[in-house]
């Protein structure tokens, strides 16, 4: 046989075995040095700081647990968050996250290590990366080999679409889940492949830790029926399946149950009805091959059969009884907003208001993933070569997380693995094909090779000697794949399609070398462009700013923080702080003070109520102040310099929100101007300008500039000379850029009087003269 | 010990009655217009001293002595005895008079038929004055003063005025009362009395015009008030007096009738008695609120506990100058709030513990962060408010029931199932040897 290149051939079997596992380990080790590495950005960056929103939250109970153990957790009743009416955390949290950390903060103190708790939840994320490259590795080996594993670690290690939810600080549930996702994936398909309940019940197991930990974790209930389901479908109905579902299901349901924060949604929610349905499909596809190896007739069997169509239809027809009855809760509005983007707009307009509900915009396909996005639809065909459980397996995940990651941004990242292990599997073929030293040998009929400069046009099939199988009718499909990673491929494709199997393969070195090198460079771009999104784009911690000094320095803006700390050092212990919901962990982490709405956003008309006063004029707002206690309202405003995403931008949701409560009395036409359009100038609508959130938005904007002319600058309007007044409300701090303002609530008047004749008597306006009422009744 | 006691009693009597007799302080600051002289008063003035205030003189226009330095209000009281002064100094500003209340210090404004900044103030606290230069005036009964110059009735078992005062002499102008609930009426036109101009009866026929009218309003008749408290939020009270002359030593001792003296000495001792917080001053000492059967308060409360709420309420005392505790309050009422008041329940005095005042109620069947709300505002009463917040919790996980009679179905199921499976597996090991393909079928049912 032919050879390109020659190797060496005096080494024994064990010393290349041994060698190539000591690669594979260093290989590992390296890659899981670069995932933690590349995710240390923030802090080299900024500072060990946790980042965001959600995580604020996920650090205080974490904190909670470290410092009160887990029964303290457990019980935990937060009555500092959705002031009065407190949030029960051990009921409505998953709490894998918070007791992984408390688990290491124990394990590394009794080792007397003193970690922070901080320094715990700011480096969970990128340690767990690490794991994740690993889970990520042997769920790709299954699928291919070892060495399609390890790029598919590499891949996932630096991945940008998995970085931005995994950074240094970016404390949240996500971080632990996808390690979690990958393991389970693992050890099903394991399970499945080996047959073994082992596999099953640790499939289970860590099914269980994701359904702690995640949300998410509704993605693995779907998607094993999923699978189990397209398996019975394609006729290959196992032993193997049987045990693998039957041991996962019986014990994750059982699992899952006990997390209180699920407690019996597993059998009485809609999401988890397709598990319980293919689980009873598969005890009845059991006992139907079990009577069909037992019963010879063939009318028996297809009386079977037909049974088993009833009993498949008597099932839905029982589920949608049940649904209708209400013994199972239908569809949440979330899960409909998967199927329907408009609908969250339309009906729940608190979930659409969240950017990371949003449709994802196409950009960020490229953005998040690179070139891995192109390998994928070719890794995904390649699994058709196989097509054995596992791979479709992968189609089927590839498919409906392709679909997801279109419909919400923050789903690219279920999509993300799957990218990843898709594209390594294109990607080491490809590898695999083009440094295979084996050259085809020359048939009779000729490859029509003119000079050596040709090669592009040859042959780019692969030969079945990498992996000598059934590879009829793959070869087509392979040509694809390799095609999208070389320019040439669709010349390829078409000229490709020798007669003879024996003729296909790769001659010469030159072509080698020119695809590897091709090949290598898109890895080596691949790792610049991740470097730079991650340093640039997904290591921000958004609670700190930066921006470039015109000498290029890096200029930090600190508002928030200086503005959380002014509360913690400045008011009461239980001052209650009103502000938009985005800001309440954040308040509730950074100045430990009572909010009214926070991001975990379970109870729509408490938030709508915040909604409602921000919206309204000042006098309507005033009592619904009083009423929740309300001490200070902090507002984001980033009209001085520039910073988009504040209040004034989310307006318009705590319109639409509140509108949503009372229709009567807030509208969201009243807030634009005549022609449509969404103006704070001079031409905005009363109702805009008597809102209370303009007012305190735009509160001595204008003296700031001296009696030029104010301008917002993330509206790019001009702002009235004359600014708006406050009666009810004081103005207590503004940060140094004015990003963060924040207003105390006025105490009733000490004299009885609506706080606007009070503010107008101290201004030394005369009041009007009023008349002693008239007294009909005792003039009658 | 006893013997220290008596040794003490009457050195803490002696004090006390050197003391001011004020819950709040016995400096006071008159604001004395240049015009009237400070002997015209002497009774009234001479009184407050007797009481132990210390009282310092000052003109409208001078600018010392400061009425309130770094922001810190100098004097316990003011009072503002220039009803005619137009401009004050500028520290004496309506803006200035108000925060002093809001600082906790008590005024007593006596005004004139004259438009003044003090006339335009009154209008703050919801009290309606006539035009200028129309001070009431009355007829009846039959007198030689003139016709400005009105004996009042006082009022009858009052809380404030003592009872069985002879007639009080008063000339200056009535108020008619805002729709405030803050403002206290002391004392109170004569039916027959009305607001006009002083010079002529004229004024009278425009009056009646106006009264036909009814739009305009009307100032005449008893619901005119002559002398009007008023008890700010700060518990802060501000007294508003129609006419000056009332405290002059010549009403004091103007007879009524033959051989009976007015009762305007009596009167306007009262008067700032009351304005001085001196008369039906409470306050709140300690609340307390721990669960049934025990005495310490938890630091949160599970729902549906049976929970003690307990308010110490005390009176000052002006012989004393104690504060002793009270338990004249009937109609107390505690509130159990989150947003909206969950429980309303009266507080009953505790009988034979004076002070005392208690309930003990189930704690609603909801979380959420509650409050303990006493809110107890009466006319002419110090208002009496305490907010004592409390988190109410879920149970605990080991807290719920744990062996539920409802459940004794899924306990049997668990327990047969249980039992089931260890004779099936009992079975299977026994009878594998047997028959291994019945033992397979088994398997799959």
């Amino acid at each position: 046989m032919p050879l390109a290149y020659s190797l060496p051939s005096d080494l024994s079997p064990a010393t290349v075995t041994n060698t190539s596992s000591l690669l594979r380990i260093i290989a590992l080790a390296l890659i899981s040095g670069a995932a933690i590495a590349s995710r240390l950005f923030a802090v080299v960056n900024f500072e060990s700081i946790i980042h965001e929103f959600d995580p604020w939250f996920n650090y205080r109970a974490t904190k909670v647990l470290a410092e009160k153990g887990f029964y303290a957790f457990w019980n935990w009743f937060d009555h500092t968050a959705w002031y009065p009416l407190g949030r029960v955390v051990g009921g409505t949290i998953y709490p894998g996250l918070m007791a992984t950390s408390g688990v290491i903060y124990n394990v590394l103190h009794a080792l007397n290590l003193p970690v922070d708790i901080r320094n715990i939840c700011v480096l969970l994320a990128p340690g767990f990366s690490a794991l994740t490259a690993w889970s990520t590795y042997m769920f790709t080996k299954e699928l291919k080999d070892e060495s399609a594993g390890l790029l598919a670690a590499a891949f996932i290690g630096i991945a940008p679409g998995y970085i931005s939810r995994s950074v240094a600080g970016s404390y949240d549930n996500e971080a632990i889940a996808i390690f979690l996702l990958m393991f389970t994936f693992y050890s099903w398909i394991k399970a499945l492949k080996t047959g073994s309940a082992f596999f099953g019940t640790l499939t289970a197991l860590f099914y269980f830790y994701m359904v702690a930990a995640w949300g998410g974790y509704a993605f693995i209930t779907n998607m094993i029926p999923l699978h189990a389901l397209t398996l019975i479908l394609m006729g290959r109905f196992s032993s193997r399946l049987y045990v693998a579902y039957s041991s996962w299901y019986a014990i994750g349901t059982l699992a899952s149950m006990q997390v209180p924060f699920v407690g019996f949604q597993p059998v009485r929610t809609s999401e988890h009805m397709a598990a319980l349905g293919v689980f009873g499909l598969l005890q009845i596809v059991a006992f139907a091959e079990l009577v069909r190896a037992h019963v010879s007739s063939r009318q028996f069997q297809s009386i079977l059969f037909g049974s088993v169509i009833v009993i498949g239809v008597l099932g839905v027809l029982a589920f949608a009884g049940l649904t209708y009855k209400g013994w199972i809760a239908p569809w949440t509005g979330r899960f409909y907003s998967l199927w329907d983007t408009g609908y969250a707009k339309k009906y729940i307009p608190i979930i659409a208001s969240v950017s990371e509900h949003q449709p994802t915009a196409w950009p960020s396909f490229f953005m998040d993933l690179q070139f891995l996005i192109f390998l994928f639809p070719a890794g995904v065909i390649l699994c058709f070569r196989e097509l054995r459980d596992e791979h479709v397996f992968v189609i089927i995940y590839a498919v409906v997380a392709s679909y997801f990651a279109g419909v919400m941004v923050r789903l690219m990242l279920t999509l993300t693995p799957v990218v990843c292990v898709a594209a390594a599997v294109a990607f080491s073929s490809l590898l695999d094909t083009y440094i295979d030293p084996v050259e085809p040998e020359v048939s009779e009929v000729a490859v029509p090779v003119t000079g050596g400069d040709s090669s592009a046009a040859s042959p780019a099939t692969v030969d079945g000697a990498v992996s000598s199988k059934k590879a009829k009718k793959a070869a087509a499909a392979v040509a694809d794949a390799s095609s999208t990673g070389i320019a040439s491929g669709i010349v390829a494709a078409i000229g490709g399609q020798s007669k003879s199997p024996k003729a296909r393969g790769i001659f010469g070195l030159d072509t080698r070398f020119l695809i590897v090198v091709n090949a290598l460079g898109m890895l080596l771009f691949f790792v610049l462009h991740c470097t730079y999104v991650t340093s640039s784009a997904y290591s921000s911690p958004s609670v700190v700013l930066a921006s470039q000094n015109p000498d290029g320095s890096q200029h930090i803006i600190d508002d928030f923080r200086e503005a959380y700390y002014w509360l913690r050092q400045n008011t009461p212990q239980d001052a209650v702080v009103m502000s938009w919901w985005d800001y309440g962990y954040q308040i509730a982490g950074m100045a430990d003070r009572p909010t009214l709405v926070d991001n975990n956003t379970w109870n729509n008309t408490h938030i709508a109520t915040v909604g409602k006063a921000m919206s309204s004029p000042e006098e309507v707002a005033y009592p619904i102040l009083r009423k929740h206690d309300v001490d200070y309202v902090l507002i984001i405003f980033g009209g001085l310099i520039g910073y988009s995403g504040d209040d004034i931008n989310k307006f318009l949701w705590m319109v639409r929100i509140a509108q949503g409560v009372w229709p009567d009395e807030i509208q969201e036409p009243n807030y634009f101007t005549p022609k449509g359009e969404y103006r704070i100038d001079d031409a905005a609508s009363p109702t805009m300008k008597n809102s209370l959130m303009y007012k305190m938005s735009y509160y001595r904007f204008a003296e700031l500039f001296g009696g030029s002319q104010a301008v917002d600058r993330v509206r790019g309007q001009q702002v009235p000379k004359t600014g708006p007044t406050l009666d009810y409300l004081d103005e207590a701090f503004t940060s140094e850029n004015w990003i963060v303002r924040i207003y105390q609530v006025k105490k009733e008047d000490l004299l009885g009087r609506d706080l606007k004749t009070a503010n107008a008597f101290a201004n030394g306006k005369k009041r009007k003269k009023s008349k002693p009422l008239a007294r009909r009744k005792a003039l009658a | 010990m006893r013997f220290l006691r008596t040794l003490l009693f009457p050195l803490v009597a002696l004090t006390s009655l050197a003391l001011a007799r004020s819950s709040t302080g016995d400096t006071v600051l008159v604001l004395l217009e240049p015009s009237l002289k400070k002997e015209n008063f002497s009774i009234f003035f001479g009184d407050l001293e007797k009481k132990g205030y210390k009282l310092t003189f000052r003109s409208p226009k001078d600018t010392t002595p400061e009425i309130i330095k770094d922001d810190v209000a100098q004097f316990a009281h003011v009072v503002v005895f220039a009803p005619e002064t137009k401009t004050f100094a500028g520290d004496i500003t309506p803006q200035t008079l108000v925060s002093l209340l809001s600082k906790k210090t008590n005024l007593l404004l006596a005004l004139s038929p004259k438009q003044t900044p003090l006339s335009s103030l009154a209008a703050e606290f919801t009290l309606i004055l006539p035009p200028p230069g129309t001070p009431l005036i009355s007829h009846f009964p039959k007198r030689d003063t003139p016709a400005t110059v009105v004996p009042v009735e006082p009022p009858r078992a009052h809380h404030i005025i003592s009872d069985g005062l002879a007639p009080v002499w008063f000339s200056g102008v009535p108020q008619a009362l805002g729709n405030s609930p803050m403002l206290v009426p002391l004392l109170q036109a004569p039916p027959q009395a009305f607001a006009s101009d002083a010079d002529s009866d004229s004024g009278a026929d425009a009056l009646v015009e106006a009264a036909e009218k009814s739009g305009e309003g009307l100032w005449a008749g008893s619901s005119l008030s002559l002398v009007t408290g008023f008890q700010a939020l700060s518990n802060a009270r501000a007294t508003w007096v129609g006419g000056i002359e009332i405290f002059s030593d010549e009403y004091i001792n103007k007879e009524i009738s033959k051989g009976v003296k007015s009762g305007n000495r009596q009167f306007v001792k009262d008067v700032a008695a009351w304005t001085f917080q001196e008369a039906n001053v409470l306050r709140i000492d300690t609340v307390e609120h721990h669960r049934v059967n025990e005495t310490l308060p938890r630091e949160t409360y599970t729902i549906n506990n049976q929970v003690t709420y307990t308010a110490y309420i005390s009176q000052y005392d002006p012989e004393l100058d104690l504060w002793e505790p009270y338990s004249g309050i009937n109609d107390l009422q505690l509130e159990f709030t989150m947003l909206d008041p969950h429980i309303r329940t009266s507080l009953p005095p505790v009988a034979g513990e004076p002070g005392k005042y208690s309930v003990s109620f189930r704690v609603p069947d909801r979380h959420g962060v509650f409050k303990f709300n006493v809110d107890y505002k009466r006319k002419g009463w110090s208002y009496l408010s305490s907010t004592t917040v409390v988190p109410i919790v879920p149970p605990r996980h080991d807290e719920y029931p744990r062996f539920l009679s409802a459940a004794w179905p899924y306990y049997a199921g668990a327990f047969s199932t249980s039992a089931a499976f260890l004779l099936f597996v009992a079975l299977w090991l026994a009878g594998d040897e047997r028959e291994p393909k019945k033992g397979k079928g088994s398997k799959a049912e």
